[in-house]
């Protein structure tokens, strides 16, 4: 503490003051910086703070079907017992865990093979990074019907080329087959996504010094010795942001599966949002499905931990440059 | 300029069989990324009767513009139903777009400029809300919905829209103010303006790139939003496009080719607006993740 503020001094920054007033004077002697966030924090305040008490509530209680909260009834931790005992949650946690993590690998490395094949300037580039974005832009309620038809049963383009190239006799039943169901989706999952990573990653490569690359060739680095110890270890940064993000959106995914199965077929493509949405608004089973998004803000509140100090360390390291 | 023709230079040698991979990636990556648009759009061009064929026709042999006319009609049910979506849709992204950029530029600036007790703090607390998937939300919202009778209007979609509409806003335009040399803001000062008039005079027309970009993502989000507009509006005449699309389209057997029409038209407004301001968008995205 005394280091801090003997810096602080030293470096004649008018704030922290060097003997702190407490915060309510600070607060009080900054009361018109608050006007400027107010509003956010007032919008904020209702859509998302009262939403995360509310849920948090909800999970202890046992709510009637008709979600009339004049008539809900304690009943403690019995929500999360009733979770972690149903053999339904370790099936949706694992396809969870399977979703997230092949969907953020794949999405990763095609985002980080475009990203190197487009660093070099060559005509066209622009033109063909707005191509590879468009998936990313468009709905995720569009790019899951055109894949449904994709893979259709019957008429599905895929199965078709399947047959035609000789791979198998009958077209393949992609999305109604369990085995298959859930990796069918996340091809769809990287397809809508992977760009996204490429674009992190093109503007982590600009931050490569082209001079480590041209000193590290003159002392004879093949191209595999360059990236992998000039590029690779600059992308860091950008690649933990990056892999955290495509993380926190995969976990949340909703739109793919919900529209492209529902969950099925018997429950094979079920994630964890899929299954809290079924809980919640198909079978009215409040209590569980708050329980689940309680347990879900904790998964989550320790990835944004990681998130949070990755984004930091890159501050300090600014500041103390 | 030159670090551009030094790096051309240094990857003119020895780089033969890396480049032609490269190549080769890029083309079956662009094939991966366009064959289903492609498909999409030739699905469109067919008649029911010709999507429904095994093997399919990978060109319509007699291609029609036919299911496009049908959902552009006002006079016909289907036409009626998709141009109402439509306009729902736009409506509402509109205004979304509107008052997160209103509310999230002076919050943004504060948490650019000042260092008032929390900032910290507020400022991961709306980051940290990009973690949490809409449905958590959901049921909280709704009753919350209920409680406002908000129910069925489009008020309630704006309302939750900025939920994640305004945190995104806010983490955008700060990685711009961040940028924006405090020095411009303090010889103003320094020349008498006052604290408003410098933020108004000298740093907004500064920021009009990032107040550009920041609206794109806002006004695409909320356009592409499904959760909440399929569980607040039951209504017809409210719905937007994401919803209204499988509403008309699922009720008996799919109809192929209308669906993927309907689905190309959705994308239109966005792929456009994407593709003419494709500059702002992607600083703004890695803006804040790359530090310059």
């Amino acid at each position: 503490m005394s280091s801090v503020q003997g810096q602080a001094i030293f470096r004649d920054v008018p704030e922290p003051a060097p003997k702190r007033p407490n915060i309510g004077q600070r607060m009080w002697a900054s009361r018109a910086d608050y006007l400027y966030v107010a509003p956010a924090i007032v919008v904020m305040l209702i859509v998302i703070a009262y939403p995360i008490y509310y849920t948090i509530e909800l999970s202890f209680f046992n709510t009637p079907a008709s979600l009339s909260l004049a008539n809900k009834q304690f009943n403690g931790l019995d929500n999360y017992v009733t979770i972690l005992s149903s053999p339904i949650f370790w099936k949706v946690t694992w396809q969870t865990v399977v979703w997230t993590v092949l969907s953020t690998i794949l999405a990763f490395l095609l985002g980080l093979g475009c990203a190197l094949a487009l660093h070099r300037e060559f005509a066209g580039r622009a033109m063909l990074r707005g191509l590879l974005l468009i998936p990313w832009v468009v709905s995720a309620v569009a790019a899951s019907y055109v894949w449904k038809w994709l893979y259709h049963s019957d008429f599905g383009a895929i199965g078709a080329l399947v047959v035609q190239l000789g791979l198998s006799d009958k077209p393949i039943n992609f999305v109604d087959n369990t085995t298959t169901a859930l990796y069918s989706l996340i091809v769809v999952n990287v397809w809508k996504e992977f760009s996204f990573a490429m674009i992190m990653l093109m503007a982590g490569l600009q931050t490569v010094p082209d001079t480590l690359l041209r000193a590290a060739q003159v002392d004879g680095a093949s191209p595999w010795q360059r990236f992998w110890h000039v590029t690779f270890p600059h992308l860091r940064g950008v690649s933990t942001v990056t892999v955290l993000l495509l993380v926190v959106q995969n976990f949340n995914s909703f739109i793919i599966p919900f529209i492209m199965t529902g969950g099925g077929p018997v429950g094979s493509t079920q994630i964890w949002i899929t299954h809290i949405y079924e809980l919640a608004f198909l079978r009215q089973r409040w209590g569980v499905g708050a329980a689940y998004a309680v347990l879900l803000f904790i998964i989550m509140m320790t990835l944004g931990y990681f998130y949070v100090r990755a984004l930091t360390r890159g501050d300090d390291q600014r500041a103390g440059a | 300029m030159t670090a551009m023709t030094e790096s051309a230079v240094t990857s003119r040698r020895g780089v033969g069989p890396w480049r032609w991979a490269g190549r080769i990636f890029l083309v079956f990556i662009v094939g991966f990324t366009v064959m289903p648009m492609i498909w999409m759009f030739i699905t469109s061009l067919k008649t029911g009767f010709a999507a429904m064929q095994y093997p399919p026709q990978w060109w319509p042999a007699e291609p029609t513009l036919e299911n496009y006319w049908k959902l552009l009609d006002p006079s016909g049910s289907v036409g009626r139903d998709f141009v109402q979506y439509f306009w729902n849709s736009m409506w509402v992204s509109i205004l979304t777009t509107i008052l997160a950029v209103a509310v999230a530029v002076p919050a943004a600036y504060a948490f650019s400029r000042f260092r008032f007790p929390g900032r910290n703090f507020l400022f991961f607390a709306v980051l940290l809300r990009n973690m949490f998937p809409a449905v958590v939300f959901l049921v909280p919202l709704f009753i919350l919905m209920r409680l406002l009778g908000l129910v069925n209007t489009h008020g309630s979609l704006i309302l939750t829209y900025l939920t994640f509409g305004l945190p995104l806003a806010i983490w955008l335009l700060k990685g711009f103010y961040d940028n924006i040399p405090i020095q411009l803001e303090q010889a103003a000062r320094i020349d008498g303006a006052t604290r408003f008039q410098a933020f108004f005079l000298i740093v907004m027309p500064l920021s009009t790139p990032g107040i550009i970009a920041t609206s794109i993502y806002s006004f695409i989000g909320a356009w592409n939003e499904y959760i909440y507009a399929y569980t607040f509006l039951t209504r017809h005449d409210q719905m937007t496009l994401p919803v209204g699309i499988q509403r008309f389209f699922s009720e008996n057997a799919t109809d192929w080719p209308g669906l993927m029409a309907a689905t190309f038209m959705m994308s239109i407004p966005v792929v456009v607006l994407f593709l003419i301001l494709q500059r702002y968008f992607v600083r703004a995205l890695t803006e804040g993740a790359v530090k310059h």
